[in-house]
Order: C-alpha cells, then sequence, then structure tokens
C-alpha cells in the first residue's frame, strides 16, 4: 500500500507563500494499494492534482469520503478523471437520514454553485452508504465508522496484508470526556486507528485555540497526541490544518509536538504534521506498541 | 484488522452528554445492558456506575427497583428503558427506586430510543425525582406509556 498526501488544510483552501511548504488544498489522500486498486480518500481541492497525476486511459477508482462538508468534496468538480467517459468512479459515504448520497452531493454539483449537474459527467459514477460491515475493494478490507464531528461522519479503516491505514481528519474525540482516562471502547475512533501502520489523524488547533473552537468537531494537540499513543498507532501524521496557520505556526506546533511525544517516550519518527506531497508505504508495527509511553 | 470493539458513536456521544448533566439519566445499549449512568444517577442510587460496572437488566433491576405504588416489582418488560429499546418509541412512567441505603425515591421516567441508519442502538432515560410533597409520579406507578 502506497499513499500520498494530495491535501492536508482543512476549512479552506489557503494558498500562498505563507503555506507554501505545507500545502494549501483541502483534505485529500492518495492510497494505491498492493493489487493497484487506487482510492482517494476524500475530494478536497487536493484531489484535482491526485486526478492530473493519473495517466488518460480507462481507470477505476473508489472516493472514500469522511462527510460532506465543503472542504471535503469541494475537487470532485475539478478531478479531470470525471470528465472521461473511460472513468468508473465509486463514491463511498456516509448515509444520512435525510436524503442518498447521491443528492446530497449533487447539492453541490448542480446550479448555481456548479457548471455542471451529476447526471452530466461524462464518467460511470455510482454512489454507494458505507455498509455498517467491514467490505472489499481490490486487494483491501474497509471498514468505515461513524466519529465525533459535526454531522454524519466516518473515520476509515485500510487493511492491505499486513499493513494498515486509518484515516480520520475530522475529529473531536475528547469534547465532553477526558481521553487519558476513557475506557478505550468509549473512545470514538479507536478501534479504527488500534494499532494501525500509519493514522492520519485530525490536529487542527494548537492547544491554546482549542477552547475557542469547543465542539467543532477538531482535536487540540493534546487530544490528538493522546489519540495517537492510546491507540498505539505505528506512525502518526497529523492533518486538517488550520487555514489559519502560516507554515512557520505549523513549524512551531510541530516542534511543540514532537518535544510533548519525546517527552512522553514516543519515538520521533512516529509523529510528524502532514505536508502536501508526502508519500509513505505503511509498515506493520515493527516494535511494541506505545502503550507504554507516559500521558503527554 | 483491529479487534478491539467500539461502542456505537451515538451511544459515546450520549455518555459525554450525560456526563455533563445534573438530571439522573441512564444508557442500556441495543441488548437492555445498563451501559452507563451518570453522577446525578449515582447519587440518587447511592452508588456510583464505577462501582456498578455494566449490567445486565436482570441485575439493575434486582439493585434498584423499580416499585409501583404498591410496593410491587414493575415488571422488567414494562420499565420506560426496555419499552424504548425494544419498541423504538419513548415511554414514560412514575415509579420508586430503591437506593443502596434502602430508602425509596419517587420518581418519574422519560426513555427515548437511540436510532441510527443502523438501527436501534440503545436508549436513554432520564429520571427526575419528585419532590416528597404531594408531588409524586402522575400515574402513580403505572406502566409506561
Amino acid at each position: 500500500m502506497k499513499v500520498k498526501l494530495w491535501g492536508t488544510r482543512g476549512s479552506v483552501p489557503s494558498p500562498g507563500p505563507e503555506t507554501i511548504r505545507y500545502g494549501g488544498n483541502t483534505s485529500c489522500v492518495g492510497v494505491t494499494l498492493s493489487d493497484g486498486s487506487l482510492l482517494a480518500l476524500d475530494a478536497g481541492t487536493g484531489i484535482r492534482n491526485l486526478g492530473l497525476s493519473l495517466p488518460d486511459e480507462p481507470t477505476r477508482l473508489h472516493i472514500l469520503l469522511t462527510h460532506l462538508h465543503l472542504d471535503h468534496i469541494q475537487g470532485l468538480v475539478f478531478f479531470a478523471p470525471a470528465f472521461r467517459p473511460q472513468t468508473e468512479i465509486v463514491i463511498w459515504g456516509p448515509a444520512s437520514p435525510e436524503a442518498s448520497l447521491r443528492d446530497r452531493i449533487a447539492r453541490y454539483i448542480s446550479a448555481p454553485l456548479s457548471p455542471v449537474e451529476v447526471r452530466e459527467l461524462p464518467c460511470d459514477v455510482s454512489f454507494r452508504h458505507t455498509p455498517e460491515a467491514e467490505w472489499e475493494i481490490g486487494s483491501a478490507r474497509i471498514r468505515a465508522a461513524s466519529v465525533a464531528h459535526r454531522g454524519p461522519t466516518l473515520g476509515y479503516r485500510i487493511d492491505d496484508g499486513d499493513s494498515s491505514l486509518a484515516y480520520i481528519p475530522d475529529h473531536e474525540p475528547a469534547l465532553g470526556a477526558d481521553i487519558e482516562t476513557l475506557e478505550e471502547d468509549w473512545i470514538s475512533g479507536f478501534a479504527l486507528a488500534r494499532d494501525a501502520s500509519l493514522l492520519i489523524h485530525d490536529g487542527q488547533y494548537a492547544d491554546p485555540e482549542y477552547p475557542d473552537h469547543l465542539g467543532w468537531g477538531h482535536s487540540s494537540l493534546s487530544h490528538a497526541l493522546a489519540f495517537a499513543r492510546r491507540t498505539g498507532a505505528e506512525r502518526t501524521v497529523l492533518f486538517h490544518h488550520d487555514p489559519l496557520n502560516s507554515d512557520e505556526q505549523l513549524d512551531r506546533l510541530g516542534e511543540e509536538a514532537r518535544e510533548r511525544w519525546l517527552a512522553s517516550g514516543g519515538a520521533a519518527e512516529r509523529l510528524e504534521l502532514g505536508v502536501e506531497g508526502a508519500e509513505y508505504e505503511p509498515r506493520p508495527q515493527s516494535s511494541p506498541p506505545t502503550a507504554a509511553v507516559r500521558a503527554i | 484488522m483491529s479487534s478491539v470493539s467500539q461502542r456505537p458513536l451515538e451511544l459515546i456521544l450520549a455518555r459525554n452528554l450525560m456526563s455533563a448533566l445534573s438530571t439522573p439519566a441512564f444508557l442500556v445499549d441495543e441488548g437492555g445492558l445498563l451501559v452507563f449512568y451518570n453522577e446525578a444517577a449515582g447519587m440518587l442510587l447511592g452508588k456510583r456506575f464505577e462501582e456498578v460496572g455494566t449490567v445486565g437488566p436482570d441485575e439493575w433491576g434486582s439493585m434498584f427497583g423499580p416499585f409501583d405504588g404498591s410496593g410491587e416489582p414493575i415488571p422488567y418488560d414494562e420499565l420506560p428503558l426496555v419499552v424504548a429499546v425494544r419498541n423504538g418509541r419513548p415511554a414514560h412512567a412514575g415509579f420508586e427506586i430503591r437506593s443502596t441505603d434502602g430508602a425509596r425515591h419517587t420518581v418519574e421516567a422519560s426513555a427515548f430510543p437511540i436510532l441510527t441508519a443502523h438501527g436501534t442502538r440503545g436508549a436513554i432515560a432520564v429520571f427526575w425525582p419528585c419532590a416528597q410533597d404531594g408531588a409524586g409520579p402522575s400515574s402513580n406507578g403505572a406502566a409506561a406509556r
């Protein structure tokens, strides 16, 4: 399994010289499974460049949406393969009692917000609600589960051979709870991330920023570090950077994260901030889980 | 694939909310197991949830009652929480419960199911202790309605 970050930003695209290193595109992660199957996790503006990287030939790919906030679907109408008749796209996402996945996405891909309608897309596109049980795509087993965020929101776990990826970009696991002391089965998203080879997780707010954003559906640095430590992920990438944070601010946030991670007994190479364009090959757990790491 | 069990998010969020309430509140899962009650409920019962832990319906029934107006145990199937989780509809009743020190408390209880895209995940019941000034349960021990 190969993983590439195409968009690491949260909330709204934030291009400019001050965000050029960590990137300004919103959430999108490309995954190439061991059998060659292609997945896109979310379709923020980062999916535009993912699409441009794909060869102009018959392609089948799956887009796994965590939720339908604009920063996770905005790139759909700029995804070049969607405008090729030879492309087959399966879009997975959370069910809602309000309307089907297709109808909810069509609110964005329709006038006046979009020049094209879903029915006008030349590709073969289908929409599927994620099942409650795990299912298979190519060589991977996929599991989706609801996680704490605003509105119906999923996290995903992708197991391909011995390696695994957990993707929980929008997540507030400590809302109304003490994540340090809560029992594991009562922590939102825990089973998805448990002992994952690679965890891509919400790290939007520095601790001082969090109190003004309580209940907005995102993690503080402390919460993200605690979640990573308790789940025992082999490697954690903090993701969904706040659009107001410049590269310099993210450097400082990353430095604080590393210092606290090291102070808690974590290994430096197991934690980093997500950078647009970064690539990973998740490996199976190579050492005991970090359950013994001290509280941060 | 990770084999750790996971509570449904709806139960997790319900527990988080209940933890912040000063109203006694109880949470059961889809199988009727009592999986949480808050501090206010613990004060009413005389025992914190952490001391009790997850218990089945037979256990929590025998521990705390409830009893009708004549002191008879209310059948399990007629309790608001059970009606809510089994029938998928809200239910309300007034009855007495017994705390660990033997004291009886008159309460009104309202329960509602936690419905999700994947069906009923459990139910929440909120207990409203009645003042001892004659403002007892409106149904005086009636089963859930």
